[in-house]
């Protein structure tokens, strides 16, 4: 194994290069001010002060995260309950179903949600509902894989077992099932709320402009306005939470697992 | 004791195939029963149905006088413990044991009081929070059992629930098994296809077959008593030899008679002799019943199981011609071509072809570069009559090589004791042929063309013996004899007396040793 260690030189080189260095350039443009030259310092919190005194950026900051949260929500409800169909279905049609479920993902996220603008464009709903539609369309799929392959690695002995110690069906689900298929929910949630919380292109798209999040925020300040440090400052903050949230459900994942006994 | 369990008239179709056939049986109280047989006859099908996972297509399960077909598994007073035991992974060990409490909604003290005391019964004291899937096979098996017991079901159904363990944590579970079932009192139905397990735990055996129940007895009565040939071989080892019953108490094999205890068989019918090889006692020859001569000696550990022949099978001699090598070669078209002479059946003349013609003579042309060439022509004329026939192989550059057909009349002996035919011809090879055999048995069966049957239906007999009168090594040319012989009356023996191969020995046992049995329909 000792030979092939140094195999991961490049590998971290490239990390360091691609990953570390820009994460520390946008913690550095988060705390300067604009205008400087970047060999002169000017160490501030402003970028932060002004995100927080404004009323609209932590309103839009709100918005992002119930977004997020309401699609992760109804990903999880529409799929848990699909991919347990599936798992159940005899093996040729689980595959089929599968298959039918990843062929959108085959074509890109773009081209997709410009389809729907296409669709939505004639209805007279509003853009909340027409981005919700987005979400829901480009993530489901990945809510679904998640809770399936959890679903089907289940021993079908177990669910036996369960109902030889006197668990009905209900109760099977409830006790053995369940938590059993917890681990694909919470990888589940981590592919669906993160990219959801940072998404800028699909409420762009389908939100017809009114409809500003986090992501649009960014992209802003990036690319039209140019204001790189409360750009960066605004991704520092959205870092954070996804962080944090990350941290928590995974804590939840395990404390759902020991809680079992009630 | 009280019966408990009545399967009455049970049927099992899945997709047209019958999986049991109409089982009956009685299982009573406190008892450890024990479904043996090999796997596909139907134990594990017959368990699953009795736990409530199958429905039977015909007939009916009864517990305590009651029809259970419509009870669910989930409310039958039954519990099973898993051939992969089943844990579930995502539980400790106290709860995969609660499990089946916590669903009844017992009060919180009254399951750990029962946890607690289970865990005790399996010696599992210390290991309530380990992880399950850490866990070795056998503290996983007791986790399976104390799942199961808590909930002091009536009736403990065991699936193969000790094969996945190593040899001597098997033995000890053996042993664990029946000492907790003496202590809880409750009735075990164990699935198993290890006769030794069945032997050691079992209060009833129940030998199955293709779906049918072959033998309901104690371990001591399927043991020495089994009904047929299928059961006997099924349980323990055994020398199972075809005879007929002479009258009551007078038993005949390999046209000797012998006493024995059985009776109530048809005059001359014939029968199946059980002698188990733990029963019969070496003696010097001319002392026992019969003689035999020791073939081969294994050493087993606590005693030596010896191979005895007592009757010689049907034999056949042939000679073998060596001759020098007949290689003809053409030096213009730079071939080579051998052929060898050979002796054929009077009766297969008649469908004899030109590609048969080759194989039997082992007919091969080669070029410089080793590569064959094929034989394009092949020329004879045999009649059916005996006689000597020339024949020749030729290829398309010319090379041609001569060879006889020596037809004779068929070389068969019968032995009408062993009801057994073998045939035989003579035939012609060369010194570095032998030299190169590497499997020479089988070459010399095939060059002879041997091949032994049973009279009686024309099934293919195993030709178990090749003698021969020459070194395989330095032979040179000549005629030798090789000798075929089918397997003669072996007699396996079981003794701590050490025997030496090839050694003339007595075989003696008592008339209650011998166990006459039914043939099988």
């Amino acid at each position: 194994m000792k030979s092939f260690s140094k195999m991961v030189y490049p590998y971290v080189i490239w990390a360091m290069a691609m990953i570390v260095a820009p994460m520390l350039m946008l913690v550095l443009y988060a705390f300067t001010v604009k205008g400087n030259s970047v060999l002169t310092f000017q160490f501030t919190i402003d970028n932060f002060i002004r995100f927080f005194s404004d009323p609209v950026f932590p309103g839009v900051l709100w918005r992002s995260l119930k977004l997020a949260v309401i699609t992760t929500v109804i990903c999880i409800a529409v799929g848990y309950p699909s991919a347990y169909i599936i798992a159940k279905l005899k093996p040729n049609s689980q595959a089929l179903m599968i298959l039918l479920i990843t062929l959108p993902t085959w074509i890109n996220m773009l081209v997709r949600t410009y389809a729907w603008r296409g669709i939505l464009g004639h209805l007279s709903m509003s853009g909340e509902l027409k981005v919700y539609i987005g979400m829901l369309y480009n993530f489901l799929p990945f809510m679904i894989l998640q809770i399936y392959t959890a679903l089907s690695k289940i021993d079908p002995n177990l669910i036996v077992a369960a109902h030889d110690l006197g668990a009905n069906n209900r109760e099977t689900f409830r006790r053995v099932i369940l938590p059993l298929s917890l681990p694909g929910v919470v990888s589940g949630i981590t592919l669906v709320f993160l990219p959801a919380v940072s998404s800028f292109f699909i409420p762009k798209l389908l939100g017809g402009g009114q409809y500003v999040l986090i992501g649009n925020l960014i992209e802003d300040y990036f690319i039209s306005t140019g204001d790189w440090n409360f750009g960066s400052a605004i991704s520092l903050i959205m870092a954070i939470i996804i962080l944090a949230s990350m941290y928590f459900t995974r804590k939840l994942d395990r404390k759902v697992g020991e809680q079992e006994d009630d | 004791m009280k019966k408990l369990i009545e399967v009455k008239n049970v049927v099992k179709t899945f997709d047209n195939t019958v999986v049991l056939k109409g089982i009956s049986l009685d299982i009573y109280e406190n008892e450890f029963v024990t479904l043996l047989g090999p796997s596909g006859c139907g134990k594990t099908t017959l368990l699953r149905i009795i736990a409530g996972f199958l429905d039977a297509t015909e007939g009916q399960v009864m517990m305590d006088g009651e029809d259970i077909a419509k009870i669910p598994a989930y409310k039958r007073d039954v519990n099973t413990v898993f051939q992969h035991y089943a844990l579930f992974p995502h539980l400790d060990v106290y709860d995969n044991i609660a499990f089946g409490l916590k669903i009844k909604k017992q009060a919180k003290d009254i399951i750990d009081q029962k946890v607690m005391r289970m865990i005790s019964l399996v010696g599992l004291e210390g290991f309530e929070h380990r992880d399950v899937t850490s866990m070795s096979g056998g503290q996983q098996q007791r986790v399976a059992i104390a799942r199961a017991l808590v909930n002091e079901p009536r009736v403990l159904l065991l699936d193969e629930s000790l094969s996945a363990l190593d040899k001597n944590l098997r033995k000890e579970m053996q042993l664990e098994l029946k000492e907790i079932q003496r202590e809880v009192g409750i009735t075990f139905i164990f699935v198993t296809h290890d006769q030794e397990e069945a032997l050691t735990m079992s209060d009833k055996i129940v030998i199955m077959r293709d779906g049918e129940i072959e033998q309901i007895g104690t371990p001591v009565q399927v043991y020495n008593e089994p009904i047929n040939e299928y059961c006997a071989r099924f349980i323990g080892d055994s020398n199972i030899i075809d005879g007929t019953m002479v009258r009551d108490r007078l038993v005949r094999f390999d046209d000797v008679d012998y006493e024995c205890v059985d009776y109530g068989f048809d005059k001359d019918e014939a029968v199946d002799i059980m002698i188990r090889p733990e029963d019969i006692d070496i003696v010097p020859r001319n002392r026992g019943l019969l003689n035999g001569e020791v073939k081969s000696v294994l050493f087993k550990g606590v005693h030596y199981e010896v191979i005895a022949e007592t009757a010689s099978g049907t034999s056949k001699t042939v000679t073998m011609h060596i001759t020098k090598n007949q290689d003809v070669s053409n030096e213009e078209a730079g071939e080579k071509i051998s052929a060898s002479s050979f002796y054929m059946d009077l009766e297969d003349v008649a469908s004899l072809t030109d590609s048969e013609v080759i194989a039997r003579a082992n007919a091969q042309a080669w070029n410089k570069d080793d590569e064959f060439v094929s034989l394009t022509k092949v020329q004879y004329d045999v009649k059916p009559e005996v006689g000597t026939y020339p024949c020749s192989f030729t290829t398309d550059a010319g090379t041609t090589i001569r060879i006889n057909i020596n037809v004779v009349q068929p070389q068969v002996i019968e032995d009408e004791s062993n009801e057994e035919g073998i045939q035989a011809f003579d035939f012609y090879k060369t010194a570095d042929e032998i030299k190169e055999s590497v499997a020479l048995d089988t070459d010399l069966i095939r060059w002879a063309d041997a091949y032994a049957w049973n009279i009686e239906d024309n099934s293919r007999v195993e030709i178990w013996d090749v003698k021969y009168d020459f070194d395989d090594e330095n032979i040179t040319e000549g005629d030798y004899q090789v000798t075929f012989s089918t397997q003669g009356r072996e007699i396996k023996i079981e003794t701590t007396d050490r025997i030496e191969e090839g050694q003339k020995i007595g075989l003696k046992w008592s008339p209650e040793d011998i166990h006459v049995m039914r043939k099988m329909g």
